[in-house]
């Protein structure tokens, strides 16, 4: 095992969750108002208001470089200074914060963690961020499958409401605050979605809380300057707010010890934990928090995270993290799970860091089948190379696993991913180019199982992916 | 596929005199859902949940009570409902199994619970049984993927499934288990 020390000895996010490899996960419960006061909850928060001004807050934020737990790893607090400036009586008008909650992307699941079980880490999150913005109303962007979910959420906010936190009066019961001595103000609402992945792309989400079918818009304008109902909006992932507690309470500093710092020059860094969900075949799958940087290997193997290969298996590959994201191959093992993976290792880069391990009998072919079915279903189809392109990457990937393909295929198949979403400006959103990344990855890595697979002398035997699981 | 559009020529649409947005749901909506958006179109999805959650599905009736209501053409209120997957334009069984078909719930046998659902119901992915009260489809993942294979029954989630499992879960449900 790659010789690797977790630089986090105590839990930042889990801290009120037991989850793995601080604390067995049994008896996990919803934390409520009371419990999460008592235990160090709105510290920060008041710490924001009483002693901050909005511009301090972000400044804090962009000094600890917190990178978006979304996807795509954009600055969370670059992304907020490129809101208007306010007036100069530090008015900027309506704005919104969107709070990306939709987690909809296969072999995800760490959001619903914080969610189920710790929800106002979150709200502190929220009510940290509307205050750095200067936004009067969020909104929690919920998948609909996350009935139960939404159900916490909406006592928690009811739970902040009846304490003062969010409401009319102002944030802390209408606290002085270091924004020109006055109280803020927030509203709060959840807003649930009605089971499309694509409402997960941030400008497809707008849409939808909307009201309106979940298509992507093009940008420019970007949502900071021009988003929910034309207002300036900021679009955050629940993990990425859940950070703000942290980060504000106690500190950059303290939140830049975590995680790693980028091993090419210049490039931005890691720093942090971060939760991941390790699904698939391994011996204890579940959601861990760990540093930026822990080697897949570290996080299959040790006894502190999955424990090893299911059955004593051998590793084939696993999804990098959220299936956007392509495969790390059967040598890439071990890959350090940060934001240089993408460049690293020939993947789209770090996604949700929710990876699924395949073993040695797992059949390729049907994995790619099974994703490209997965975009061929939530592609919103717009945009013809990703309407068109998805769903003939899934004929040709089910005609392949049934050994009807024909040695052509493999070029046409590399062909056609190659065309969606490489080319800047063919489609709208990034749904293309995950579905380009994932089938172009796996099809490089395993090309042999795909040409064993259109080889005339071919009998095709049904294995499933899962073949051997129980 | 939300972008394939339905033939709408020959639509016969059933008409009763009792609206589906009744009154109570009405009031909850104003005093609870509108006051939340800067448009009224804001709270559609909101709307057609409330709707759909008191009657299983929403009728084109619906649909246009619905744009009655927020001030929409019914042509706007269908774009948008027919656009997620969650709503029903047709009638559902009582209880929706939703099984998982993503990818770490293949890893882990997802066809092997999805064939024991069709068996037991002794119907195809996609309907419904003849007394109403089942319907069987597969979503993509339900976000639960550590406990994989999953499914939804309505708004509960069952993990860890096994074919006998579900099975069993279905003789629960027959015998008037309520899922919620
Ligand atoms: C097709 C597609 C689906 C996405 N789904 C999600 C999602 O479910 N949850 C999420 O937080 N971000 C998702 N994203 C990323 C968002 O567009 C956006 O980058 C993110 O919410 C920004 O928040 P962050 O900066 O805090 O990560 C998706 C992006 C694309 C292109
Ligand atoms: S790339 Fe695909 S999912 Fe994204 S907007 Fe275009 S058609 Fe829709
Ligand atoms: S793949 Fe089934 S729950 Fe995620």
């Amino acid at each position: 095992m790659p010789n690797w020390t977790p630089k986090t000895t105590s839990p930042v996010l889990t801290q009120r969750i037991p989850c793995w490899p601080f604390a067995d996960p049994k008896g996990r419960r919803t934390i409520p108002l009371d419990e999460y006061t008592r235990t160090g909850g709105y510290t920060a928060l008041r710490k924001a208001v009483e002693t901050l001004t909005p511009e301090q807050v972000t400044e804090e934020v962009k000094k600890s470089v917190l990178r978006g737990r979304g996807g795509a790893g954009f600055p969370t607090g670059l992304k907020w200074t490129f809101l208007p400036k306010p007036d100069a009586d530090g008015e900027g008008g309506v704005r919104y914060l969107a709070v990306n909650a939709d987690e909809s992307e296969p072999a995800t699941f760490k959001d619903r963690l914080l969610m189920d079980f710790d929800p106002h880490l979150m709200l502190e999150g929220i009510a940290l961020c509307c205050y750095a913005c200067r936004i009067q109303t969020a909104y929690i962007y919920i998948r609909g499958e996350y009935h139960h979910q939404a159900m916490v959420l909406e006592k928690a906010i009811r739970e902040a409401y009846a304490a003062g936190i969010f409401g009319t009066q102002g944030l802390l019961n209408g606290a002085r605050t270091r924004n020109r001595d006055r109280a803020w103000a927030v509203e709060c609402h959840v807003h649930r979605g009605a089971g499309a992945y694509i409402c997960g792309e941030e400008t497809g989400l707008l849409e939808s809380l909307e009201g309106k079918r979940g298509w992507p818009r093009n940008k420019p304008p970007f949502p900071a300057i021009k988003g929910l109902f034309g207002r300036p909006t900021i679009i955050n992932n629940v993990e990425t707010l859940a950070h703000l507690p942290f980060i504000i309470g106690q500190g950059a500093d303290a939140f830049m010890q975590q995680g790693c710092e980028s091993t090419f020059k210049g490039a931005p860094p890691s720093y942090g934990t971060k939760l991941m969900g390790v699904s698939g075949h391994v011996n204890r799958p579940g959601c861990y928090e760990c540093d930026l940087g822990i080697p897949l290997k570290v996080l299959i193997e040790s006894k502190d995270y999955c424990n090893g290969m299911r059955n004593g298996k051998r590793f084939k590959g696993a999804i990098a993290g959220g299936i956007s994201m392509g495969v790390l191959g059967p040598d890439q093992m071990d890959a350090e799970m940060d934001f240089d993976i993408g460049r690293k290792y020939n993947v789209l880069g770090l996604g949700t860091a929710c990876p699924t391990v395949f073993d040695q009998d797992t059949d390729m072919v049907a994995v790619a089948r099974n994703i490209a079915r997965f975009f061929k279903h939530e592609s919103c189809g717009q945009c013809t190379p990703c309407r068109e392109g998805s769903g003939w990457l899934y004929q040709l990937m089910t005609r392949i696993e049934d050994g009807q393909g024909r040695t052509k295929d493999l070029d046409l198949a590399l062909e056609i991913a190659t065309s969606m979403g490489a080319m800047p400006g063919t489609t709208i959103c990034g749904l293309a180019d995950g579905n380009n990344w994932a089938i172009r990855t796996i099809m490089n890595k395993y090309r042999d199982e795909f040409e064993a697979r259109v080889k005339p002398t071919f009998v095709p035997v049904k294995l499933s992916v899962g073949a051997g699981a129980r | 596929m939300p972008w394939i559009t339905k033939p709408s020529g020959t639509m016969k649409v059933a008409r009763r005199n009792e609206p589906y947005l009744t009154p109570e749901i009405r009031a909850g909506l104003e005093r609870d859902i509108l006051p939340r958006y800067e448009k009224k179109q804001g709270a559609l999805l909101p709307t057609l949940h409330a709707v759909q959650h008191r009657w299983g599905w929403l009728p084109w009736q619906a649909l246009e009570e619905i744009a009655a209501f927020l001030g929409l053409s019914p042509a706007e209120v269908w774009d948008t409902a027919s656009f997620y997957e969650e709503y029903w334009l047709q009638p559902k069984g009582s209880t929706l199994i939703a099984v998982c078909r993503s990818i770490a719930c293949e890893c882990r046998d997802h066809t092997k619970v999805t064939e024991a659902c069709k068996a037991r119901l002794g119907i195809d992915v996609g309907d419904t049984t003849d007394d109403g009260k089942f319907t069987l489809v597969e979503v993509e993942c339900l976000g639960s993927c550590d406990t994989a294979p999953v499914a939804l029954f309505n708004h509960t989630l069952h993990e860890n499934l096994t074919p006998e499992g579900v099975s069993k879960l279905i003789d629960g449900a027959a015998a008037g288990e309520h899922h919620h």
